[in-house]
């Protein structure tokens, strides 16, 4: 008898915890943090962006490519080999490639100019973890992007310009969502709020738990696009970069959570 | 630069044969910059219709001049099922409205039974008790036809303007909505 109860107590308990488990948070700012806190548990500590930032390094201190060096000279900014902060200052101008660029365009250009490789060589996965290597060296940095120069302040303006953009044949444009339906949802996510809410753009590159996908801004802009059946814009591609440029502006003065850990 | 000419000089016959000659919002910049993101993304960009760049000029709000003329326009698109029924199959509709690639209508508004509904748009939770008088049917069908024909700009697909949905396929979701024997007005909604 008392072996029988126990064993109800054992089920008992784990059907409540499962029902604590499976009960998700309204809010996903908490609910992530939640997820996150799990996941540190059952791993003891580590952390899948963790895993990223680890190959990044290592991709980012390696000889590799035609020249055979490493990417410790590239500058993102600050000077050469100076990463510290960088993410949180990017997109700005560049006058080695006379270029407005965004992190992942930047890491694109280091390994076409300094390694040598060949635009169509370049892998996007060695892109995305070079870009979490950096992002674990700019946590807790301030996002200041201030457009100061002409081809800045140029590419902020069509930016805007795109961001309020309508086209195709659902009508789709960034501002439809992301200013009038600010909180609301349709599917899981409720709509960030990009003009006014510094945390929207001041967790990317980020982790996706609910895919284990690893995500820079330009896969989040492409996801938006195709969501909605619209051809996105190319990698590295000036439409991303403006897109991120504007986002960035916005989110200016926020402390970056990086590498971000969201839904 | 000859080439460029040529096909400027292509692109603005081409304009003036399709009688556009409404709001552009596109500036040769901004379309310079659409061309960067590559063939296939402003192919789709560039063919902005002159209503899409007026809600892309007044950023989804338009002013009281241009609302009168707006609205009267995207009404003058709305075609009707041939055989002139605005309630066809509900079970049809059923599948149409809750179909991501579809209607996707769920997404964005609570009232299927069969999927959680959001909240981008109005709750249309046993829609049906409008009853089936003519008018709700041509007001429901309308909106799904061309909702900026009564909410400007606003971000709910246009369906039959711009050829997601055949006329017959949005009476078929009208019914579904209207019929009081659709599940969508006999079985209790899924919500959050």
């Amino acid at each position: 008898m008392g072996r029988f109860w126990r064993l109800v107590g054992a089920v008992a308990l784990a059907l409540f915890s499962l029902m604590v488990l499976a009960q998700e948070e309204d809010d996903p700012v908490k609910e992530a943090e939640k997820q996150k806190k799990q996941l540190l548990e059952q791993s003891g500590g580590i952390l899948p962006s963790d895993l990223y930032v680890e190959q990044g390094e290592q991709l980012f201190k390696a000889k590799r490519g035609p020249k055979q060096v490493s990417l410790e000279a590239c500058d993102f900014g600050r000077g050469p080999g100076k990463l510290e902060g960088v993410v949180g200052r990017l997109p700005r101008y560049f006058f080695d490639t006379r270029r407005v660029e965004d992190l992942d365009s930047r890491i694109r250009t280091c390994m076409i100019r300094l390694q040598g490789f060949r635009p169509e060589e370049i892998r996007r996965a060695d892109v995305v973890a070079i870009a979490f290597y950096l992002a674990s060296l700019s946590n807790g940095q301030p996002v200041t992007v201030r457009p100061l120069m002409p081809q800045e302040k140029k590419l902020y303006e069509l930016g805007e310009r795109l961001f309020y953009l309508r086209a195709g044949p659902r009508d789709m444009g960034c501002a439809t969502c992301h200013v009038t339906y600010v909180g609301r949802r349709a599917g899981v996510l409720p709509y960030s709020d990009i003009l006014k809410d510094k945390r929207a753009a001041s967790h990317w590159p980020a982790f996706r738990y609910s895919n284990d996908q690893a995500w820079t801004m330009a896969d989040r802009i492409r996801a938006c696009y195709s969501n909605l059946s619209m051809p996105a814009p190319d990698f590295y591609s000036d439409p991303i970069i403006a897109l991120t440029l504007f986002m960035n502006v916005q989110a200016n003065g926020a402390r970056m959570d990086l590498p971000g850990f969201i839904r | 630069m000859r080439r460029f000419y040529i096909i400027t000089l292509l692109l603005i016959l081409l304009g003036l044969a399709s009688g556009q000659t409404g709001p552009s919002y596109i500036t040769p910049e901004l379309q310079r910059l659409i061309q960067a993101g590559g063939q296939n993304y402003s192919n789709t960009l560039l063919r902005q219709a002159s209503d899409q760049a007026l809600c892309s000029i007044h950023r989804n709000r338009l002013p009281a001049d241009v609302l009168g003329p707006f609205i009267e326009a995207q009404r003058q698109t709305i075609k009707y099922p041939a055989d002139g029924k605005l309630m066809g199959d509900w079970k049809k509709g059923e599948a149409i409205f809750n179909t991501l690639a579809r209607g996707n209508c769920f997404s964005c508004h609570v009232g299927s039974p069969l999927n959680i509904g959001g909240n981008v748009g109005p709750s249309l939770e046993k829609y049906g008790q409008r009853g089936t008088s003519e008018a709700v049917q041509k007001y429901t069908y309308e909106v799904i036809y061309n909702t900026w024909a009564y909410f400007p700009c606003t971000v709910m697909y246009r369906f039959g303007h711009n050829g997601l949905l055949k006329p017959e396929e949005i009476a078929d979701v009208v019914a579904y909505l209207l019929d009081p024997a659709s599940d969508f007005n006999t079985k209790p909604a899924l919500k959050r």
